[in-house]
């Protein structure tokens, strides 16, 4: 089951085209020479298993708590409100 | 050797008490103020005078101070300090208020540097010439019609016209380097994984790195050393070793130096430009340094590599930005309407270019195409850098093709504003450390060594400030 999805909706930007100047970046990947396209290893990046940060929860302060909730775009009688999320 | 810096001067300043902090911090708040060269997102002042008043307190108690304390220092505007205006240049957050403090910062802040201004640049990173920005063009140190470059424009023009001591900027393509070009001063880029990115607002995280802006060496060489290290937030660092100050006064250890064929003989390239650059080749060969001439990936390669990357990452890194928890939301009859016009109405044309080219290229169809190839050119490059540093030591590179545009001409144009950053984006796919010198080229040279070699750039760019 496949659905196709244009680049507007992906993007979630209305009437969202894709542009010339960057398409012209893409054609030089396309016609570009690779060696080798079945291993990513120069770039890794990966952390060690051995090396995770612990697994344990940092209670924020109350300035953080306080400036997260100030960010908030918007609040009524002390809730902070969002859009429904169930609609379809 | 006694090595100019901006810092040690004002340290010794203010100890020997010839200057109080508070002038200090007041002087440099006075010369932003006006903001000449729309270098200020937003001033500092209040917590500036205060961190002053209290370093001025400690040194009329007689105690001592560190050699960062009372240093006023500007920040991209990309980067969390808790409780200040953190925009990214953008009108989505141009009312958002950092929670919580960049590591990078903290670190500095720990030291007793005072930050007093978060600067200008491309919204959220997109750009060369600070032009992307709703605080309006930056305009360059030497003369106001060029732009000031960017991403980083706002910081390198405050250093170079002596608005903060240092600035920190953020370098994901060049946008250290090249503002540090345009505008005559020093830029690192360090090795990725050496400074943490933990609260830098992610463009492209596989290249995103914190970078120092500076008059001195000496200085960029303090700031390095303040910031760098591991940090359980930002998994991809590493535990450097600090680089000593005796360490890079002498250049004992550069024998051998690369340059890349066809960055010099590309048609791109400004006739001044190459000739300077070539110039700077012979004086190096008098010292007695034997100069290679290496092959290198076409610049259109590097370009399209560079963007095709890092317009995936920041498609990704930018999907959270949908106006629910924070942010300029604009209300529309549903969720998903809520997200599109939210974001339709707040980002750049540029941004919202580069969201749909990534979310294009990691579509099914493009992503086989054009992301996975990319990802195995990247591989190609940095694999060609692992055996340019079995042949030498050091690889130098013009900065810029050209001289700094007028302020008005990028934006007619992305693609020559995407190829005009073929000579710093390889680096960046490679990981490196390549540190801007205003010598050499109008706008400055690259030095580049092996990935954890800072050291040695820093060193062979004090060899350059008396060679060249």
């Amino acid at each position: 089951m496949s659905k196709i999805m244009t680049v507007d909706v992906l993007s979630s930007i209305k009437g969202a085209q894709p542009s010339e100047a960057v398409s012209k970046l893409f054609e030089v990947i396309k016609n570009a020479h690779t060696t080798n396209t079945s291993s990513f290893n120069t770039n890794n990046n990966a952390v060690s298993v051995n090396d995770l940060r612990d697994d344990v929860v940092i209670e924020s302060s109350d300035t953080e708590k306080q400036i997260i909730k100030a960010n908030f775009p918007k609040q009524k009688k002390g809730y902070l409100v969002v859009s429904k999320v169930i609609e379809e | 050797m006694i090595m100019d810096s901006q810092i040690r001067s004002l340290h010794k300043k203010l100890v020997n008490k010839e200057l109080s902090c508070t002038d200090l911090v007041k002087e440099k708040l006075e010369l932003l103020k006006p903001n000449t060269n729309n270098t200020v997102n937003s001033l500092l002042e209040d917590s500036a005078l205060k961190l002053a008043a209290d370093v001025d307190a400690k040194i009329a108690r007689g105690e001592s101070i560190g050699l960062l304390e009372g240093i006023p220092f500007g920040i991209k505007d990309v980067y969390m300090v808790e409780g200040t205006y953190t925009t990214a240049s953008s009108d989505l957050l141009k009312n958002y208020k950092s929670a919580y403090t960049a590591t990078a910062i903290q670190k500095l802040l720990d030291a007793g540097a005072i930050p007093i201004v978060k600067e200008n640049c491309d919204s959220f990173g997109h750009g060369s010439s600070s032009e992307n920005t709703i605080f309006g063009a930056v305009k360059n140190a030497q003369n106001p019609e060029l732009v000031g470059g960017g991403s980083s424009g706002g910081s390198a023009v405050n250093v170079a016209k002596g608005y903060t001591v240092f600035s920190i900027g953020g370098d994901t393509g060049g946008s250290v380097r090249q503002p540090a070009g345009y505008n005559h001063v020093y830029g690192l880029k360090p090795t990725y994984g050496r400074i943490s990115r933990y609260g830098l607002m992610a463009y492209a995280s596989s290249t995103d790195c914190v970078g120092p802006i500076a008059k001195t060496i000496e200085d960029i060489r303090i700031v390095l050393n303040t910031m760098s290290g591991k940090d359980v937030k930002d998994q991809t660092t590493y535990q450097s070793e600090p680089i000593p100050e005796n360490a890079i006064s002498e250049n004992g250890s550069v024998k051998s130096v690369g340059y890349f064929k066809n960055f010099v003989e590309s048609e791109a390239i400004d006739s001044k430009i190459k000739a300077d650059f070539l110039s700077a080749i012979e004086k190096i060969k008098a010292k007695g340094i034997e100069v290679k001439a290496l092959d290198f990936f076409k610049s259109d390669t590097l370009v399209s590599t560079y963007y095709t990357l890092a317009m995936a990452e920041t498609a990704s890194n930018l999907s959270r930005l949908d106006g629910t928890n924070y942010g300029n939301r604009i209300e529309s009859e549903n969720l998903k309407e809520t997200y599109a016009v939210t974001r339709s109405e707040n980002f750049s044309e540029e941004t919202k270019r580069r969201i749909v080219g990534g979310n294009q290229v990691l579509s099914q169809g493009f992503s086989d195409e054009i992301y996975l190839k990319g990802l195995a050119l990247r591989d190609q490059i940095s694999e060609n850098f692992e055996k340019d540093f079995n042949e030498v030591d050091i690889i130098i590179s013009p900065v810029t093709p050209g001289t700094p545009p007028k302020i008005g001409d990028s934006l007619k144009d992305p693609l020559a504003m995407y190829l005009s950053d073929a000579y710093t984006v390889g680096f960046s796919l490679g990981q490196l450390p390549t540190l801007t010198v205003p010598q050499g080229t109008t706008t400055g040279l690259q030095i580049t060594a092996a990935k954890d070699n800072d050291e040695l750039v820093l060193k062979f760019a004090n060899f350059l400030k008396d060679t060249i």
